[in-house]
């Protein structure tokens, strides 16, 4: 062993070597901050990483440099991941830990792996061994490898923003209330800041589906059959359907219904009205019929159920939401402004800023008036899409040549 | 158009693509194979043009609209890789699972649950999916290989060709993989604000390319052959506990991607 090449077995012990220094930091330093590589710090630790990999290209013709640019050790390191990934996969991972934990996972890191110190050294180490490679590999430039190129490049890219950028993303959360500006927001630790970003809440609005109607047992309210509920989703092209013991047919549907004097439905579209459907219940053994308004109700109405028996009636359940958005302008310091419709999926970018709709009141629904956006500031961004772009490049070209090049100058038997 | 015209187009694009499947094995005349694959495609694309039409939104909101999609790129996607990489299984493969899920849309429609939550109504969805989809069967596919080589390994036989065969299938499916990986990426920023935060499920996709890289760096020497074959395997292993299994892990208690009632 330790005589050049070095292949498996060297590369096996050393990688064990930096795991087990992991763990021993892990075990009296605890975790690894990353906050400690905030920037400047990890700006210069990256041109660090940079100067080194070119300095090391020095040696490029030495032995210990194809080793460290090479299978055996890139293996390794991929496999040593692959186990940290396991041991994350299969304990549950918490944000935040008990200080007092003395539990023997916790200690080692087991519940956190991203932030422990065998997780952080052996990224690191991958970063240098698939950097020294793309070094050696672009100074004897050959241009049929393309595809060599944008997926190790990309990845690479990849790796070193989202790992050096992880340290510098803030996440806060506003809550805005209609017609009025807001620059305060809470940050992940419940604390209350104020941002160079000011958001002013113009119109929160939100769809609806239509409700389901279940039969419940009004002494317990479980929905009925009670093992297996029965849900009838309202759909006004498919007006017949069954509940537990009853057939049941939709006749008239209000999306936006406000209840009259006699307790009857009609649509108003206003933010307070609330589902209502007339329904007819036939008893499939005694033939029985029901009929009647049901209507989920709200904040501002009170709900109806429809009565079959002393026991069991139909309700409606509360609608889920179909899409909620919230029309904004933004201010930002320097004095620009901004104009945006914001939806869940189609956040709005600024910068390095990132701003989501969040959320809104629960209990009030449609009636919110408030909305919760989420501000996100990670400036690392667009280089992780730059590697994000090359690696798909990358994938691209593994999905159209395949493996179709089989290297003469590789020991492949 | 809707719903109720589907039948009229299924069963003829089901009957073009199940018989190309099968006459590509017997039939000397490509184009009669090609024609049929491609008739098949444009029948079943004129129905899910005519829905979106017919609707006036693209169908994309229900888990039956997402469906049609899977079936149409499945065909589609099978025949462009059948083309380029003449594999015929490949062929009749994607044009079964186009069908199966062609059926599960006539016998099991969940057409009308449109109650799609607003984080998965995204453009996104669908490539996502998909893609994943035919990695999954090219990555079995290189499975059932390997194993064959590992028989022919013990009988001291390793089959060059099947070597082949196998490097080809990992390197597409691999591709498919990470392609659906950074989609996923992407569409996790838009959704929720962050690409990448080691959700159980984005964990175990980890641990399965780190799987599936070990394989392919491996294959670039002539060491340790055997275990190289055992890594497909395994890989495929880990990657059914990232598809199905995470929901039954105790880890996976409030990921995301869980989409349970
Ligand atoms: C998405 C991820 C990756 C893909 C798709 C990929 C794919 C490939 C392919 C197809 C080759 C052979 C091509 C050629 O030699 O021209 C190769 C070679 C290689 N890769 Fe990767 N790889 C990935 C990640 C990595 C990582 C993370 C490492 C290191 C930690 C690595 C290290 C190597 C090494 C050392 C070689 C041998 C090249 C040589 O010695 O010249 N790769 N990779």
């Amino acid at each position: 062993m330790w005589q050049f090449p070095w292949r498996y077995k060297e590369s096996i012990a050393f990688v064990a070597g930096f795991v087990f220094i992991g763990f021993m930091l892990q075990i009296t330093v605890g975790k690894f901050d990353f906050y400690l590589l905030q920037a400047p710090v990890n700006l210069i630790l990256g041109g660090a990483v940079i100067a080194f990999l070119i300095l090391l290209s020095f040696a490029r013709k030495s032995a210990f440099y194809q080793w460290i640019s090479g299978v055996p050790l890139s293996v390794t390191l991929i496999a040593t991941l692959l186990v940290l990934g396991l041991i994350m996969g299969l304990t549950p991972q918490f944000a935040r830990l008990d200080p007092h934990d003395k539990d023997i996972f916790t200690v080692l890191g087991f519940r956190q792996v991203t932030s422990s110190w065998p997780f952080v050294l052996i990224y690191f180490l991958t970063l240098i061994s698939l950097g020294s490679l793309i070094v050696r590999r672009l100074v004897a430039f050959r241009k049929q490898d393309y595809a060599f190129y944008f997926n190790h490049i990309g990845l690479w890219i990849l790796l070193f923003a989202a790992g050096l950028g992880a340290a510098d993303i803030k996440r806060y959360v506003m809550h805005v209330r209609e017609g009025e500006v807001e620059w305060r927001v809470y940050s992940e630790n419940k604390d209350v800041l104020e941002l160079p970003v000011a958001i002013q809440l113009n119109d929160f609005e939100m769809e609806e589906y239509p409700p389901k109607l279940t039969i419940i047992d009004r002494e317990s309210g479980e929905s009925q059959p009670k093992n297996k509920p029965d849900y009838f989703q309202i759909d006004e092209k498919r007006p017949n359907g069954t509940l537990d013991k009853w057939d049941i047919r939709l006749e008239e549907y209000i999306h936006q219904a406000v209840r009259n004097s006699d307790s009857t439905y009609q649509a108003v579209p206003m933010p307070g009205s609330s589902p209502a459907a007339k329904v007819s219940a036939r008893n499939k053994q005694t033939g029985e019929m029901r009929k009647g308004w049901v209507c989920g109700g709200n904040m501002a109405q009170l709900y109806m159920t429809l009565p079959l028996d002393s026991q069991y009636c139909i309700v409606m359940t509360q609608p889920e939401p179909k899409r909620f958005l919230s029309d904004i302008d933004v201010f930002m310091e320097d004095g620009s402004e901004q104009h945006a419709v914001l939806e869940v999926n189609k956040p709005l970018r600024i910068g390095s800023w990132t701003i989501y709709q969040y959320g809104y009141d629960n209990q009030a629904g449609r009636m919110s008036t408030y909305s919760s956006m989420e501000l996100v500031y990670d400036p690392w961004l667009y280089p992780v899409y730059a590697g994000i772009i090359l690696l798909s490049v990358g994938s691209i070209c593994l999905l159209w040549s395949g493996n179709k090049k089989r290297k003469a100058e590789d020991d492949l038997g | 158009m809707t719903w109720d015209e589907f039948l009229w187009f299924a069963i003829p694009a089901m009957i073009c693509w199940i018989s190309a499947g099968a006459l590509v094995y017997k039939c000397k005349k490509t184009f009669i194979v090609e024609g049929l694959m491609i008739a098949g495609i444009a029948i079943f694309a004129t129905f899910i043009i005519g829905l979106w039409i017919g609707q006036e939104r693209p169908p994309l909101r229900t888990i039956g609209e997402t469906r049609l999609w899977y079936s149409f790129f499945l065909a589609t996607v099978g025949y462009f890789t059948y083309k380029h990489w003449k594999y015929k299984w490949l062929l009749s493969f994607s044009s079964l699972v186009a069908c199966v899920f062609v059926c599960v849309n006539i016998f099991k429609p969940e057409i009308h649950s449109t109650n799609l939550m607003p984080a998965l109504q995204s453009y996104w969805f669908v490539p996502h999916v998909t893609v994943y989809i035919l990695s999954y069967a090219m990555l079995g596919a290189a499975t059932i290989a390997a194993i064959i080589q590992l028989v022919n390994l013990k009988k001291d036989r390793l089959d060059d060709n099947l070597y082949k065969l196998m490097d080809n299938v990992v390197y597409i499916g691999f591709g498919f993989l990470i392609l659906g990986m950074l989609m996923g990426a992407v569409w996790a920023k838009e959704a929720w604000g962050h690409y990448w935060s080691w959700d159980p499920k984005e964990t175990w996709a980890f641990i399965t390319s780190a799987g599936y890289l070990v394989y392919i760096h491996m294959r670039l020497q002539k060491y340790h052959v055997k275990f190289v074959l055992w890594m497909l395997p395994i890989a495929f292993v880990l990657l059914m506990i990232t598809w199905i299994g995470v929901n039954y892990l105790p880890a996976a208690q409030n990921s995301i991607h869980v989409y349970s009632n």
